[in-house]
């Protein structure tokens, strides 16, 4: 079977298998719900309403139904692209998550870019002085960015940055007394598009605080992996046969070793990403960063199974899109692999 | 101005929490509205309720010279469609229960209320913020529900931009009373108290509300303000903090037991160490200026006596009462106050009672709390508008009885599931009586609920609001709320 089959079949394997794998979350997060104590009529309500105001409530969201009932409902009206209301407020949760997500990807894309950056460059010096100082500062650097409790790290930049120096805001997405510009809800693609450049600004400031703290937190993975890929990759015999055909030593580690290193990189990566996309909670939490994790932690308190239901299969969607576009690119880039 | 809490809703008839309610007091007016002081005086009405047909009837005249956000004009008609949404589709309808049969509007500036039973509290209950009027026009597709990201009402302010964590309140140019001190505001929200106090800290908003910050950012807070750094403007204490005993089962069956347990706590001690001296101690279920509130009916600490009762009680001297206290571990507060009690009971009392701590997420507590799982729970209450009724009828209220067990009712709800013979019937007496009969009522039925110690009252919580130097010092209203119209620059 020719190369371009095989990878032809194996990505029809993966997007078959995604929706059973949706199914699956999907009917996970239904049951658990359901299994948490809390009501969501008395988060609605208040456990002091009275009986029948509650049974009322009940049987306009459908609560009253069975739980098969209920199920299959919520399995329909997914199919169907329906995600619900809200039930706090009725608010339709595909809004909900249009609003929340967008928050969410500015903040994760810019820490995984401030990530990959840090991370590589600091990984890739480690290397070139490899059993030095600088590698000995690079590996502490990649173990302790790792191991540093998140909303801790967030916690002091916050103090030191914005409440000591008050060089950034302390939290928030934009600054209060702004319009935020209509679009898409990427504050910084809506400003530049808009020619908005003191949302611009306001935005970006928003930004850096929360963007950098993640990033750099997530650098050290990217460190690490480049470390121990570049240096396998430097005592590989293609490198030895480079060196031995006379290239300068720069052209083995750019030409040869680097790039066979980076392919590792490439599958951390998408992991990173998918892990953001709805893992950044206590980043979003600390900042006010007013995100689908953010979001999602406020539904679980109020027992609101339709945002809690659609947040989680939207960002497992997410989630496998991620991770079946990196298995492919790896696929494209590396012959070796094989499925 | 920042707080905490996401606003999910503007629509009055599903409001609740502290954030929007601040909000919709700026944005809308009700009938009466309570000063500081605690007087009741005319917002929208134009003069106080005519009682007539022997309390069942309330006529109020109203002002004739208001207009809505959308430019329509208030009225009666106006008032009545409000109110009667609100009572069909209102979350906290309850707050009015079954006391409002009919709304009418006789004439157009004339408000008449037909009641089933005569209500001395019914003022207090005409200024809850969630009964202030919204325009028929605007909510004609919504009279049968909610509308969340808009409100449309005739208050010092309109609503010119409204996002779940960002709103933008400017003066409305006609309105009928005093235009606002400011030229406009911005709200936002952040979602911790570290984010509250370092925005105010760093001066990036000028005014804080104080519901959701931690007891040690508040105490800097106020320390601050002792030095002149920022203005710390406080409101009337309409919050307590109290204990529930799960009172139908043993062996909190024993009111023996709970009235030891009442005197067990060393509620000084706890405010120094919790709050350091900003949560004062309450030894009533009514807040203190309230009618009914400056009673003390709750005994003091005395270990002494407490050691009596539980000696009574078959404990003490080898056996230990082992008592299940849990607290919402969500509040900082009441996890602190949990860990002192533990350790003052240690001191004082560690032969005879040993608290067990289990912190549990508030939504599952009050999800629990009415099917009678937690022996003993810490929880605080803000009655709905400020009057006593508002706190007694909540906590003591029983539909159904047998004995000293509530079996349906408020009591019930709350997790007590106790009652006294004649305690509903005084209750509800209270709440007809006016004057002294009225305060005379209000003490018998605090006077029961101590002895009967169900409820260990612990703290009352003041509302504070913190500005900087550059503004006058933020005012509150009867209700507890900052009044945003008078927040201005100091010259």
């Amino acid at each position: 079977m020719g190369r371009s089959r095989e990878l032809l079949r194996y990505t029809g394997t993966r997007l078959a298998l995604a929706p059973v794998m949706l199914w699956l979350i999907a009917t996970l997060v239904f049951l658990l719900l359901r299994v948490a104590p809390g009501d969501p009529v008395d988060a609605v309500l208040g456990s002091r309403a009275p009986e029948a105001a509650k049974a009322a409530l009940r049987a306009r969201l459908g609560l009253d139904q069975s739980l098969a009932q209920q199920y299959l409902d919520f399995l329909g009206g997914l199919l169907h692209g329906d995600l619900g209301q809200a039930l706090i407020n009725q608010e339709p949760v595909s809004r909900i998550i249009r609003q929340a997500l967008p928050a969410s990807l500015e903040l994760s894309v810019t820490a995984l870019l401030i990530s990959a950056v840090t991370g590589l460059a600091v990984g890739f010096t480690a290397i070139a002085r490899s059993e030095g100082k600088l590698d000995l500062a690079g590996r502490f650097y990649g173990i302790g960015t790792y191991a540093l409790p998140p909303f801790w790290v967030a916690m002091l930049a916050q103090l030191l940055f914005a409440v000591t120096l008050g060089w950034l805001p302390v939290g928030g997405r934009f600054p209060p007394g702004m319009i935020a510009p209509d679009g898409s809800g990427f504050l910084i693609a809506d400003s530049v598009i808009s020619g908005n450049w003191a949302a611009l600004q306001g935005a970006l400031r928003h930004l850096v605080l929360p963007a950098c703290t993640l990033g750099l937190l997530l650098s050290g993975v990217f460190t690490n992996a480049l470390r121990l890929n570049l240096n396998r990759s430097l005592r590989s015999d293609y490198v030895e046969a480079a060196r031995s055909r006379g290239l300068s030593e720069t052209q083995v580690v750019l030409r040869h070793a680097l790039p066979n290193a980076l392919l590792p990189v490439l599958t951390i990566a998408g992991i990173t990403v998918a892990s953001l996309i709805g893992g950044a909670l206590l980043i979003e939490v600390t900042f006010s960063w007013p995100g689908i994790a953010l979001r999602l932690q406020e539904s679980i308190n109020q027992r609101d199974y339709p945002v809690v239901q659609g947040i989680v299969v939207v960002v497992a969607a997410l989630v496998v899109l991620v991770s079946v576009t990196v298995d492919l690119l790896v696929a494209l880039l590396d012959p070796r692999v094989r499925y | 101005m920042a707080s905490a809490g996401r606003i999910t809703s503007l629509d009055p008839a599903q409001a609740s929490t502290f954030g929007a309610l601040q909000l919709l007091s700026a944005l809308g007016d009700t009938l009466y509205k309570r000063t500081a002081e605690g007087q009741l005086t005319p917002a929208l009405a134009s003069a106080l309720p005519e009682i007539s047909d022997g309390g069942l009837t309330v006529t109020i005249p109203l002002r004739e010279d208001v207009l809505f956000h959308d430019g329509t004009r208030f009225d009666a008609e106006a008032m009545a469609f409000s109110l009667r949404r609100f009572l069909e589709i209102g979350t906290l309808s309850y707050v009015v229960g079954d006391r409002i049969t009919a709304v009418e509007a006789p004439e157009t500036y004339r408000l008449r209320l037909r009641l089933s039973r005569p209500s001395s509290s019914l003022e207090n209950l005409l200024t809850a913020t969630n009964l202030t009027p919204v325009s028929p026009r605007a909510y004609q597709d919504h009279q049968d529900r909610f509308l969340n990201d808009r409100f449309i009402g005739t208050g010092p302010y309109k609503l010119t931009s409204f996002r779940a964590v960002q709103q933008r309140l400017e003066p409305f140019k006609q309105y009928w009373g005093p235009s606002p001190s400011n030229a406009g505001l911005d709200l936002i929200y952040l979602s911790n108290s570290t984010a509250l106090f370092g925005a105010m800290r760093s001066g990036e908003v000028d005014v804080l509300l104080s519901d959701s910050i931690d007891e040690d950012q508040r105490l800097a807070l106020n320390r601050m303000a002792g030095e002149g750094r920022l203005r710390e403007g406080q409101g009337p204490a309409l919050v307590i903090g109290y204990i529930t005993l799960l009172s139908n089962t043993p062996p909190l069956q024993n009111p023996v037991l709970r009235r030891a347990l009442a005197l067990s706590l060393d509620r000084d001690l706890i405010n120094e160490r919790v709050s350091h001296g900003l949560r004062p101690p309450l030894l009533s279920l009514v807040p203190p200026g309230l009618p009914g509130g400056d009673v003390e009916p709750w005994p003091r600490h005395d270990a002494a006596r407490a050691r009596n009762l539980f000696i009574q009680a078959g404990y003490c001297n080898g056996k230990v009462f082992d008592l299940p206290f849990t607290y919402r571990s969500n509040v900082p507060a009441d996890r602190l106050m949990a860990l002192t009690w533990q350790a003052q009971i240690k001191r004082d009392l560690a032969d005879c009672l040993s608290l067990k701590l289990d912190g549990v997420e508030s939504t599952t507590v009050y999800r629990q709390l009415g099917e009678g799982a937690f022996q003993a729970v810490m929880l605080d209450w803000r009655g709905a508008y400020p009057d006593p009724e508002a706190y007694l009828a909540p906590l003591l209220s029983c539909r159904e009885s047998q004995g000293s067990f509530c079996k349906r009712g408020e009591a019930a709800i709350s997790g007590s599931f106790w009652t006294a013979p004649g305690l509903e019937r005084i209750l509800l007496q209270s709440d007809r009586s006016l004057g002294d009969a009225r305060q005379r009522d209000l003490e018998r039925v605090e006077q029961m609920a101590a002895q009967g110690a169900a409820y260990i009252p612990v703290w009352l919580v003041t509302p504070r609001a913190w500005g900087s130097t550059a503004l006058a010092t933020p005012e509150f209203d009867g209700n507890g709320q900052v009044v945003l119209a008078r927040l201005q620059e100091v010259r």
